[in-house]
């Protein structure tokens, strides 16, 4: 690679991170949030404002890359996110454009790409969301680009940079450490591949070494290595995270499950839970579906395919992440799968031409094909983005395509309500506090301008704070029975009630949202001790 | 017994030996050539480079009528007159050794009585004529370093000393150190006084990221490392290129101590390097008084392809000593040394010639790696084999390509020997001389580099060996760490803020480690199993969350760089082994112990590591396979 070549790549990056920016800031400015960002915007004022432990906060915060990820940017939190992907996104061509102008000298491979990162609206989408998707793509990338690598030069640096990234993947989407299941075959054939044999066949090479003790012994041997040296490290610094979780949450997956902990336990019940509406109007994602699917959205796969179809270890690479999202139907039976686990695909396919440039270069024909596919993949985008599952996507696509916000989409509604109640306690008198449970209530915390006045659960005066409330606090902001996401919070219609039963308290109506209801707190008869 | 003028006047040995079919006239002439062109004497030419074995020259002798004198001629007088004429590499070329005036005739121990050249110089120099007596080459050879050597082996133990004090370890503690260490002691243990939890706390935090920021960057540089693995510093078929009639002389120096049973193993390893026997200069370095090793290659029956040089008895009687005395004697253009137990790569010696030959003149030394021959015959073999995989085929080239210095391994270093001369040889106080060298060579301007090529020792299998060996090594570290770190601003301006972090992370942090890993191991186990509130006191959840932190990702990046070098010299059985790190680990701890105790109370004392031990076959090893 030459320096004039990365020059422009840095030129190009940066333009289109300028971009990306503009386009994100502005989709932004129309009023498209999202509960991902809204969670991490939280957590990040927690960390740099917030009073009291705010520990379990900076290291339990999960995925914690993402979370880490805004944190150069929170010179202005509701930013930050969008600044992110969109920088993120930027970054993620540059490492693609790196590894392309290493591969390959064809100027067409870079063409491709750029009309990709400029036009496919599954990557505009990850641009300008706010979400973290960017990150999980750098990193399936280049687990998979230096796995591809591994194939070609059998360094032992290939296969470890690509355990430590996929410890990175982990800890941007922990759904990704299924992937461990489907590289079994994968190992297998790298380890049969290796054993020195006459014989070329992958079948008969699997026969000989089954029947050959010694041959037999290798074979297991080296399997079991290289299962070892990709996997050992996810798989330990999970059980690690695991540990930390346990000593400082008394919950082994308190990163998983706790709403403290992840944006994802709403978001499951909030967008991507299948519900039987939905299954009426849309084709559902189901099992062997997903993979159709999947192959309408990206058509470069069948390609892809096709040009490694003479080397079984890379056909069986190129497959892993298919198996996956198969997988995760089956594994979450009730939940969507979101943009990520299509446009994993886009860069899948693109890293499999790639790796084949020696042909696609010599024929037009093969150059015709990715054209033609990479159009009909950025038709195949607007239309999954447009109809997707996921109100956060659509409502992205429509704010995105209209040139004033549309109130009336349902999600968007949602998300004025938090403005309106952050609103609320922002004009709220300076000293006052107000108790809030942020396992459900974050997007009106990350809204909040000054974090002094919330008494949140990461600090250690919450749980009296909830007992005898008037001793701690002015106000509870409290979720009304109608809210979805009610049942994670103490704070709902029953404290109020046992609160008023048992305390000699009087909580008075101040203020009242479809899902919100802030009290002022009162005590019934000032003069009793 | 002694002979009279007309028998060496006789028949010369050469002679007889033909005649008795141990050589051929074709030998003859060869080692006639060989000499003419070395002015090395016939019976060295004999006798240490494979052409007839000791036993059977003595066979021969005794069927043509000469009688040898036994041990007991190591105890016949001397005149020290008659010796201070003497040179004793002159004498050593000949295996022969005038030793007094008696009858008006010199009495001279020859191994070759008819050697007219060595007579002829006997008669010039002393203007009378020899008494010979026949005697042994190895009790003459013995004789003349014991009688000769001391002003060789007092310079061989003082030459660094007086010509760069600074850079001795001679003094392991300077008075300077000794203040700092003492007030800083002092000063924590004030402070601990003074405010007990928050001194606690923050020299807890201090360790822990120590130990953080030193397993990380290991991690770096075994990843930095693995990525030029496949990288062939020296390919085949550039040694293949190699014309052997322009190949140097090669010093290979053999240092050993009481290791009679591996004398025969030496020689078939030697005499499998692929490089023409007449340009080796094989130096095996035997001390005074280990006669062991001296009466095994007494007994050879088979021809021994090294000179045997004997190292008289000074203090400290240390490996270092021993080479420096070697070094005196060394003819070779290039030197390098091996243990008497290693199986070099075949190709090793052209390969670093060849490499030599494509780097820059400042790179001095060429670093081979080591691995184990026996490494699958119990835990700490299997152990041992794991941690060298990772410091040899990552550590280092992880070093080489920073530029950062090199501490060398114990063997298989190959040096310019003009250049190594030049650096004062090694540091005889130091029993890790090896790594004291490489920063030596380093703050001197020269270079070190990596070569593709192993050879192949012997895993210390036994614990108590293990630990003996070990401790020496950590005390090593620690007496190099101290003698370069006497003036710290010095080291960075000599090699730089990159070498001088590089030092201090692989000299001084590798004891430092071992010492305090127990200490936080035990806290660890003490919070676990008992809780006690005092270690929740200087462990707040903060700190804790960096303990654990630590405790996890450094133990598990620790194994996992270990994995990946066994991964890469595809010993995939060993790759589980990886995980008992933490537990080998305890046996590093109680070795640094060892070692500090001992760099107190007796800083120059060499841990004699017993080899042979290992009941594996040493042909496992596929010495020809190299990287």
């Amino acid at each position: 690679m030459k320096k004039n070549d990365l020059t422009y790549l840095i030129f190009l990056s940066v333009i289109l991170a300028v971009y990306y920016l503009v386009l994100g800031l502005n989709i932004h400015s129309k009023g498209y949030y999202n509960h991902e960002s809204l969670f991490y915007i939280e957590k990040a004022r927690i960390v740099f404002q917030g009073m009291g432990n705010r520990l379990k906060v900076i290291g339990l915060t999960a995925p914690i890359l993402p979370f880490y990820g805004i944190m150069p940017f929170i010179f202005n939190y509701s930013l930050a996110p969008y600044i992110a992907s969109a920088i993120g996104t930027a970054v993620l061509f540059l490492i693609i454009g790196i590894c392309t102008l290493k591969t390959t000298k064809d100027p067409f491979y870079m063409l491709v790409l750029l009309a990709l990162f400029i036009f496919h609206p599954g990557i505009i989408y990850m641009a300008g969301c706010g979400k973290s998707i960017y990150i999980i793509i750098i990193f399936f990338f280049l687990f998979f680009y230096n796995t591809f690598r591994f194939y070609y030069s059998n360094t032992t640096f290939h296969i470890s940079i690509s355990s430590i990234l996929l410890v990175a993947l982990v800890f941007c989407d922990y759904r990704f450490i299924w992937m461990t299941l489907f590289f079994v075959p994968l190992v297998i054939s790298i380890s049969l591949q290796s054993l020195n044999l006459a014989e070329k066949q992958s079948i008969f090479r699997l026969f000989l070494s089954f029947n050959n003790p010694s041959l037999r012994r290798k074979l297991v041997n080296k399997t079991f290595a290289v299962y070892i040296i990709i996997f050992i490290l996810p798989l330990i610094a999970i059980l690690c995270y695991k540990i930390l979780n346990q000593t400082h949450a008394n919950d082994f997956n308190y990163f998983l499950d706790n709403p403290y902990a992840t944006w994802n336990v709403l978001v499951n019940k909030l967008e991507s839970t299948v519900t039987p509406s939905t299954d009426n109007y849309k084709l559902p994602e189901v099992s062997f579906l997903t993979s159709v699917r999947v192959i309408i959205y990206c058509p470069l796969l069948v390609l892809g395919g096709f040009l490694l179809r003479h080397n079984i270890q890379h056909l069986l690479t190129l497959l892993i992440p298919l198996a996956l999202v198969e997988f995760l139907k089956i594994e979450y039976p009730d939940n969507f799968l979101s943009q990520q686990y299509y446009l994993i695909f886009i860069f899948m396919s693109f890293m499999a031409v790639l790796f084949k440039s020696n042909i696609v270069s010599q024929s037009n024909i093969y150059k015709y094909a990715i054209g033609a596919c990479i159009v009909v993949e950025l038709v195949t985008g607007y239309s999954y983005l447009n109809n997707s599952f996921f109100e956060s996507e659509k409502n992205f696509y429509a704010i995105a395509t209209q040139p004033k916000p549309d109130n009336g989409l349902e999600n968007q509604s949602r998300y004025d309500e938090y403005i309106d109640v952050a609103a609320f306690i922002n004009s709220m008198p300076r000293n006052s506090r107000i108790l809030v449970d942020d396992a459900n209530a974050y997007p009106i915390a990350a809204f909040v301008k000054n974090m002094q006045k919330l008494t949140l659960p990461y600090q250690n005066i919450f749980l009296s704070a909830i007992e005898n409330p008037s001793t701690y606090v002015d106000y509870i902001l409290v979720a009304s029975n109608s809210n979805k996401v009610g049942g994670y919070t103490q704070l709902n219609e029953k404290y109020k009630a046992i609160m008023q039963s048992k305390n000699n308290i009087m909580m008075d109506r101040n203020y009242e949202s479809d899902n919100w209801i802030i009290y002022k707190l009162r005590e019934k008869n000032p003069g009793r001790n | 017994m002694s002979f009279n003028n007309t028998m060496y006047e006789t028949l010369p040995v050469c002679e007889i030996l033909i005649n008795d079919q141990f050589i051929t006239r074709s030998n003859l002439d060869e080692i006639n050539d060989f000499s003419q062109r070395s002015e090395l004497s016939f019976i060295k030419i004999a006798l240490t480079f494979g052409y007839i074995s000791r036993k059977n020259y003595e066979r021969s002798l005794i069927n043509a009528g000469y009688t040898f004198a036994d041990t007991t001629v190591r105890d016949e007088a001397f005149d020290e007159a008659v010796l201070n004429k003497l040179d004793l590499k002159y004498v050593c070329n000949f295996f022969a050794l005038p030793l007094r005036i008696e009858n008006n005739q010199v009495v001279t121990l020859m191994a070759d009585p008819t050697d007219q050249e060595f007579i002829n110089f006997v008669r010039e120099t002393y203007k009378m004529e020899p008494r010979i007596i026949l005697a042994s080459d190895l009790d003459i050879c013995w004789l003349s370093h014991k009688l000769l050597g001391e002003n060789y082996v007092k310079s061989a133990v003082f030459a660094l000393r007086q010509s760069d004090p600074a850079n001795s370890a001679s003094t392991t503690f300077t008075t300077q150190q000794l203040v700092f260490l003492f007030a800083g002691f002092a000063l924590t243990v004030f402070f601990l006084f003074y405010n007990f939890i928050p001194v606690s706390i923050v020299l807890n935090v201090v360790v822990s990221s120590f130990f953080l920021i030193s397993i990380v960057f290991k991690l770096f540089l075994a990843l930095l490392g693995s990525r030029f693995e496949m990288h062939q510093a020296v390919t085949r078929e550039e040694v293949r290129n190699v014309v052997d009639d322009d190949l140097p002389i090669y010093t290979i120096q053999l240092p050993v101590y009481k290791e009679d049973k591996l004398i025969k193993k030496l020689i078939w390893n030697l005499q499998s390097l692929d490089y023409p026997r007449e340009k080796l200069d094989i130096k095996l370095l035997i001390e005074e008084d280990d006669s062991k090793t001296l009466n095994a290659v007494k007994d050879l029956n088979f021809p021994a392809i090294f000179d045997v040089v004997i190292v008289p008895f000074h203090m400290p009687k240390t490996k270092p000593k021993a080479c420096n005395y070697g070094l005196y004697f060394s003819r070779g253009k290039y030197l390098t040394i091996y243990d008497a137990e290693d199986i070099p790569d075949t190709d090793q010696l052209k390969k670093v010639i060849t490499l030599f030959e494509k780097l820059p003149a400042h790179y001095i030394c060429i670093q081979c790696a080591l691995n184990y021959f026996n490494r699958n015959e119990n835990f700490l073999t299997r152990m041992f084999t794991l941690e060298y995989s990772y410091w040899f085929d990552y550590m280092l080239p992880g070093l080489d390509t920073l530029d950062i210095p090199i501490p060398l391994g114990g063997t298989s270093n190959h040096f310019k020997l003009d250049k190594l001369i030049e650096l004062g040889g090694w540091d005889p106080f130091n029993v890790t001389e090896d790594a004291d060298l490489g920063l030596r060579a380093y703050s001197k301007g020269y270079k070190v580099s990596i070569v593709n090529s192993t050879t192949y020792e012997e895993a210390n299998n036994e614990p108590f060996n293990w630990i003996r060996q070990r401790s020496r090594w950590i005390k090593g570290y620690m007496q190099t760490y101290l003698v370069h770190m006497r003036n710290p601003i010095k080291l960075i301006k000599k090699v730089g803020i990159k070498g001088f972090l590089g030092f201090n992370f692989f000299i001084g942090a590798t004891p430092l480690t071992f010492l305090i890993y127990p200490v936080l191991l035990f806290i660890f186990f003490t919070y676990v199993v008992f809780d006690f509130s005092f270690i929740s006191a200087i462990f707040p959840n903060w700190v804790l969350f960096i303990s654990i932190f630590n405790l996890l990702i450094g133990n598990v990046l620790m194994v996992y760089i270990n994995m990946m070098a066994v991964f890469k010299r595809r010993f995939y059985e060993l790759i589980l082994f990886s995980l008992a790190n933490p537990v080998y680990w305890i046996l590093h701890s109680i070795s640094a112990y060892k070692g500090l105790y001992q760099l107190i109370v007796n800083p120059f004392f060499w841990e004699k590591t017993n080899h042979g031990l290992s009941k594996t076959s040493q042909t496992n090893a596929n010495p020809t396979t190299t990287l």
